[in-house]
């Protein structure tokens, strides 16, 4: 079992070395993709970058560099934590990308696509390593992934397996996500019902991830005219600021403004002050504010306790978003779009 | 003339500084340990941290022998 001091330290070591606004700075305005390519060169990114483009040159090879330190970062950091109390967190945080790789292959065998196309958007940090992966993306369709998962006896089969039947009957696969999604975040939640101060902390981060994901979902159902009583079903539960009754009142409001009117007094009233055009909301605007909200709450995290595991979190938020700014970067300079426009998209916390 | 009780005040005194001096080397040390293995060139300072708690046995050791010479 690791020291958390030990573990904080070296945490704090790999913090110190994510990349600063400055860094960022010189890389928006490189003229093109290779030229951001030799810049990261110059920091940790440099052996991903190699290894991803020997075997996959431009976008999508810089997109595989990004997704290989990734991996990297949070299998280093689950080493780290293993057998202290950290790991319970950092599990918690990674096996979100178990959900996200079982929807994407999901998504991917619903509407036949290849399986080294769906490889290249799995990220294997969580419980499903490579191997197990692999495995899942050459089945050959639903039904298969979803008994294979329960063959080798992964807890996420469970929620899979439930709703299937329905699944089949109404041939919509946002059933199987949102079982999915609802399975995830009361596992989550039963795992962080303690005390402690970090307990809270993280209890706190994802609870407010819920409320987020409702609120996308609210906004989308409003945009596409669905009626209260389907929008109920795919609600989550366990919401930090938005309980059942007030996401019900949500739902039933014909408005994107009617709707939004319910958030003033929560810390999501910034989405207030967004444009909205007509009736409808631009949902990228929408969508956008409250990730950057979403990230925000997880790299603030960091700076909360320094003798607590839970900047182990706040890093791995730091990492992400990163990621993310870098993958920006990398499409933006690839189809040419100005300065301006790539300064607007990143997010800098 | 002094009894026992002068050898066991400086006991006290100089293993109070002892005890803390390890306690803080112990977490300052894998703290530092920690630091060193991302960021090789602060070997430096974590030694200099890490020799920083001396101070307190250093004056448990002086109290102890305050109580001794000093305690008639």
């Amino acid at each position: 079992m690791m020291d958390t001091g030990y573990v904080n330290a070296r945490v704090r070591g790999m913090h110190s070395f994510l990349l600063d606004k400055k860094a960022f700075d010189i890389l928006i305005v490189r003229p093109d993709l290779d030229s951001v390519i030799s810049e990261l060169e110059k920091t940790l990114y440099r052996e991903d970058l190699e290894r991803a483009l020997v075997t996959t040159p431009g976008i999508h090879g810089f997109e595989n560099a990004l997704r290989y330190n990734l991996i990297r970062t949070f299998r280093k950091i689950l080493r780290l934590v293993e057998g202290g109390t950290g790991e319970r967190y950092v599990r918690i945080f990674l096996a979100k990308w178990d959900i996200h790789n079982i929807k994407t292959i999901l998504r991917g065998k619903r509407v036949h696509v290849p399986a080294s196309e769906i490889r290249d958007y799995l990220i294997p940090s969580g419980d499903l390593d490579e191997a197990t992966l692999n495995e899942l993306v050459k089945q050959p369709d639903l039904k298969a992934v979803i008994d294979l998962l329960a063959v080798w006896g992964y807890e996420w089969a469970t929620p899979l397996t439930l709703h299937f039947g329905e699944f089949t009957q109404r041939n919509d696969l946002v059933i199987l996500e949102y079982a999915l999604d609802q399975y995830y975040y009361q596992w989550a939640l039963s795992l962080i019902a303690g005390k402690t101060r970090d307990e809270k902390t993280i209890r706190d981060l994802i609870s407010t991830e819920i409320d987020v994901t409702n609120i996308k979902c609210i906004l989308s159902l409003n945009r596409d005219g669905i009626d209260a009583a389907d929008s109920a079903q795919v609600l989550l539960e366990g919401g930090r600021y938005l309980d059942h009754n007030m996401l019900m009142m949500m739902v039933n409001e014909p408005t994107v403004t009617g709707l939004l009117k319910y958030l003033e007094s929560t810390p999501y009233r910034f989405l207030l002050k967004l444009p909205v055009e007509g009736k409808r909301a631009l949902m990228s605007v929408y969508q956008n504010a409250l990730d950057i909200y979403l990230i925000k709450q997880g790299v603030a995290v960091f700076r909360c306790d320094p003798l607590s595991v839970s900047i182990v979190i706040g890093y791995l938020w730091a990492k992400y978003n990163e990621i993310i700014n870098l993958r920006i970067i990398g499409r933006c300079k690839n189809i040419r779009i100005s300065l301006e426009e790539i300064e607007r998209e990143l997010i800098y916390v | 003339m002094t009894g026992w009780e002068v050898p066991i005040g400086a006991a006290i005194a100089f293993a109070g500084g002892a005890i803390a001096t390890g306690w803080a080397q112990s977490r300052i040390g894998s703290a530092g340990a920690g630091t060193v293995a991302e960021r090789p060139e602060a070997a430096g300072i974590v030694i200099v941290l890490e020799a920083i708690p001396e101070t307190l046995v250093i004056l448990g050791f002086v109290v102890a022998a305050m109580i001794i010479i000093m305690v008639k």
